[in-house]
């Protein structure tokens, strides 16, 4: 039977003594509980929090508690049981993917060694196939026949207390980059469980803080860190008076302003937190140098979307907001900064969700004329894409030697790779900006690429180690062109990369300095009228 | 054949004995073993290379600092795993055990067992090197959770912004429900 090579798959044997105790499984993968201990979990949800977020239109997150994962009891709702397997009949229903997903697995183990996760811990629930079972074994048990009649030898489990424990282990040790998406046959789609997995766990109220508080900051004032309208402005005021400072330009960027061409949004990390503060200055002198008809907004003051880690309608809920925005100011359409799962939101789900904005034009570019037809149904266009079209039809004046000190490599961020297909424009401007980068090996880029290993809010301080873990095969690569070219830079066009990156740098190469590719772009860029000081380090420098 | 000769000649049967059992500490080794692509395998390719050189090192005599790097490759992994201390730094003292196996397992080189002495030691060097540098790495950690906590978040989140004001007041109203 199928499942039998899904418990060879799991098992390795030692004999003889060994000094190394302890980890060596004697038992089947179903029968191992989970330990939660310091370092492996997430810290659960502040109860106000949820309690805030249960409270507010077209989203549920019942059963807030203060509750931890290291104790028996997880003082989970009396009828817990029920609440989940109605969740999962209901979800069934839904969500056809899901469905095929629990269905048409034939345990082939072509994604089993291809999550960083796995790679990272030797952890055979951390195999996507495995990691799939632990819903897909509870599907069985409940809504197919086989399971029914024959049970575990169908590999059927009830739903138990260890089952959940398990969920939340897992459903939180998944980054949902879909790395091993690109290697199914059937093209299941992993994220979409832990998607699924995730949702069902926050109905009997067990999630972590770091993707709720973003989630709950971001329904109440725009952003993710809570920043208040003027707070927003001011930080990026600050960042114009740097930009002054160094390269003797004054932009002045406008604020909600209603009739403006197009709507920037991007990840408030770029306009509060090192190293997005530099990508930000970046934007600004770009979108100067060519004199873009463009506004900022206070109230979509973020581009990232932390209810895609969190459920349906909380992420549905969150995209509204930008679109809202872009027709309430009355823009033509909107330009996007450099995040990641923004962009897989904006790309996968915006248009069954928030579609169509039909209340928005085809984004045409106002400096070349270029029609993106690719974003004809978002009405929403990536940076690098308008960037590289600059570049293309001769708009903007680069120097590449103002980036003499940067050789650099790229890292392919997950979602805009493998969710929207932007692979070659960064590279297109990274030839534009820096003298020379390198790839790093074939096998850990483009549809390919390894993920940082902290994403879906798992960028958290607490689980430092399972983050570091699960970045190695990252890092790895980058340590390998770091030491045959030299690389000192690695660039990429997502605000969690550039936030975890820079710490699994520090950890695993730190002679590598993360940085963001409009940095490179404002470091290269040559405006009319600049009086600009020698910048040893481009916008970094202190003077 | 001296101790030294001896290790050399059986080189590739104590590497492999060392590397798998290193590589058993996980709980799915399959794959860590078998895949011979460091992009791909990082974690069995990386502690794989770096054992082959230390015992190329500790063969050759040679002094700590070269074989700092080639540990470095398999504790800071070792590090950031679920392991003890202990069971992190295990892998270099076992060392000493593959050897006696490898040794007492061919009548021709089982009189050799008595001059392991000196090896021995050289081992416990490596192992006190190795605990140092686990024990660095954990410190690493500890100081990029910190420099993570300064640099963003918690100061916007946590201190009295406006909105942190606001939040404070949901809290202390009764539950909406
Ligand atoms: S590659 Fe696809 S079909 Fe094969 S085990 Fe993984 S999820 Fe199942
Ligand atoms: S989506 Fe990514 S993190 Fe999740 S199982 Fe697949 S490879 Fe692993």
């Amino acid at each position: 039977m199928a499942v039998v090579k899904v418990d060879k798959l799991a098992r390795s044997v030692v004999e003889g003594p060994s000094l190394m105790t302890g980890s060596i499984p004697t038992k089947p993968w179903m029968e191992i509980p989970v330990k939660f201990k310091p370092g492996n979990y997430a810290y659960t949800t502040k109860p106000d929090i949820l309690k805030y977020l249960d409270s507010q239109q077209g989203v549920s997150f019942p059963n807030a508690r203060e509750w931890n994962p290291e104790d028996d009891d997880w003082k989970l709702p009396e009828n817990w049981k029920e609440i989940i397997i109605n969740g999962l009949a209901d979800r069934l229903d839904r969500f056809r993917s899901l469905k095929i997903f629990m269905d048409c697995c034939v345990r082939c183990g072509a994604c089993a060694d291809k999550c960083h996760f796995f790679l990272g811990t030797g952890d055979p629930k951390n195999m996507p196939v495995l990691r799939a079972e632990l819903l897909r074994s509870v599907y069985r048990n409940d809504f197919t026949l086989a399971g029914k009649l024959l049970g575990k030898m169908a590999g059927a489990r009830e739903m138990t207390v260890g089952v959940l424990k398990e969920w939340f282990m897992y459903a939180y040790q998944c980054t949902e980059c879909r790395r091993c998406s690109v290697f199914c046959p059937y093209g299941i789609d992993t994220a979409e469980i832990t998607m699924m997995l995730r949702e069902l766990l926050h109905l009997v109220g067990c999630g972590i803080n770091w993707a709720m508080e973003p989630v709950a900051n971001s329904n109440r004032t725009g952003n993710h860190m809570g920043l208040t309208p003027q707070a927003f402005k001011g930080n990026i005021d600050f960042l114009c008076e740097d930009i002054e400072n160094l390269t003797g330009v004054k932009v002045n960027p406008t604020f909600n302003r209603k009739g403006a061409e197009i709507l920037f949004i991007t990840p408030s990390a770029d306009v509060f937190a090192e190293p997005g503060l530099f990508t930000c200055m970046g934007y600004l002198l770009l979108f100067e140098a060519i004199g873009l008809d463009y506004t900022w907004s206070t109230y979509a003051s973020e581009g990232g979307n932390f209810g895609l880690f969190t459920s349906n309608e909380m992420m549905k809920k969150l995209n509204g907001k930008m679109y809202a925005e872009a027709k309430r100011l009355g823009v033509k359409w909107i330009l996007g900064g450099e995040c990641g799962h923004m962009w897989r939101v904006v790309h996968q789900y915006m248009n069954t969700m928030n579609g169509p904005a039909d209340f928005l034009e085809v984004p045409r570019s106002p400096i070349t004329g270029t029609v993106f037809e690719n974003a004809k149904a978002t009405k929403m266009v990536h940076i690098s894409e308008f960037t590289a079209d600059l570049i293309k039809n001769g708009k903007i004046t680069l120097d590449k030697s103002r980036n003499s000190h940067v050789k650099a490599t790229w890292h392919d961020s997950c979602n805009t790779a493998r969710a929207m297909g932007l692979l070659e424009e960064p590279r297109y401007i990274l030839d534009h900006v820096v003298d020379q980068w390198w790839e790093m090996p074939e096998n850990t880029i483009r549809e390919k690429t390894f993920c940082c290993g902290s994403g879906t809010a798992l960028n958290t301080d607490e689980i430092m180690e399972l983050r570091m873990r699960a970045g190695l095969p990252r890092a790895n690569a980058v340590r390998y062109v770091h030491e045959k070219h030299g690389v000192n830079h690695l660039g990429c066009v997502c605000a969690i990369d550039r936030a975890t990156l820079t710490t699994l740098m520090n950890y695993w190469v730190p002679e590598v300095t993360v940085c963001g590719l409009s940095e490179l772009v404002g470091n290269a860029l040559v405006i009319e009228g600049e009086q600009r000081q020698e910048l040893d380090e481009g916008l970094r420098t202190l003077v | 054949m001296n101790l030294i000769e001896t290790l050399k000649s059986k080189r590739k049967q104590i590497l492999s004995t060392w590397v798998d059992r290193t590589l058993d500490s996980y709980v799915s080794s399959g794959f860590f073993k078998r895949s011979r692509d460091k992009f791909a395998n990082p974690v069995g390719v990386n502690i794989r290379e770096g054992l082959s050189s230390l015992f190329d090192l500790l063969l050759s005599k040679a002094p700590r600092e070269e074989y700092l790097a080639p540990l470095d490759q398999v504790i800071r992994i070792r590090a950031v795993q679920e392991f003890t201390p202990a069971q992190a730094v295990a892998p270099i003292l076992e060392l000493k055990w593959v050897v006696r196996q490898v040794l007492s397992a061919d009548k021709n080189t089982r009189h050799l067992l008595s001059e392991l002495d000196s090896f021995d030691c050289d081992i416990d060097r490596a192992a006190l090197a190795a605990f140092d540098m686990y024990t660095a790495c954990r410190e690493q950690l500890y100081e990029n959770r910190i420099r993570e906590l300064k640099s963003g978040s918690y100061i916007l989140t946590d201190s009295g912004c406006p909105s942190s004001l606001a939040r404070r007041g949901i809290q202390d109203k009764p539950p909406v429900h």
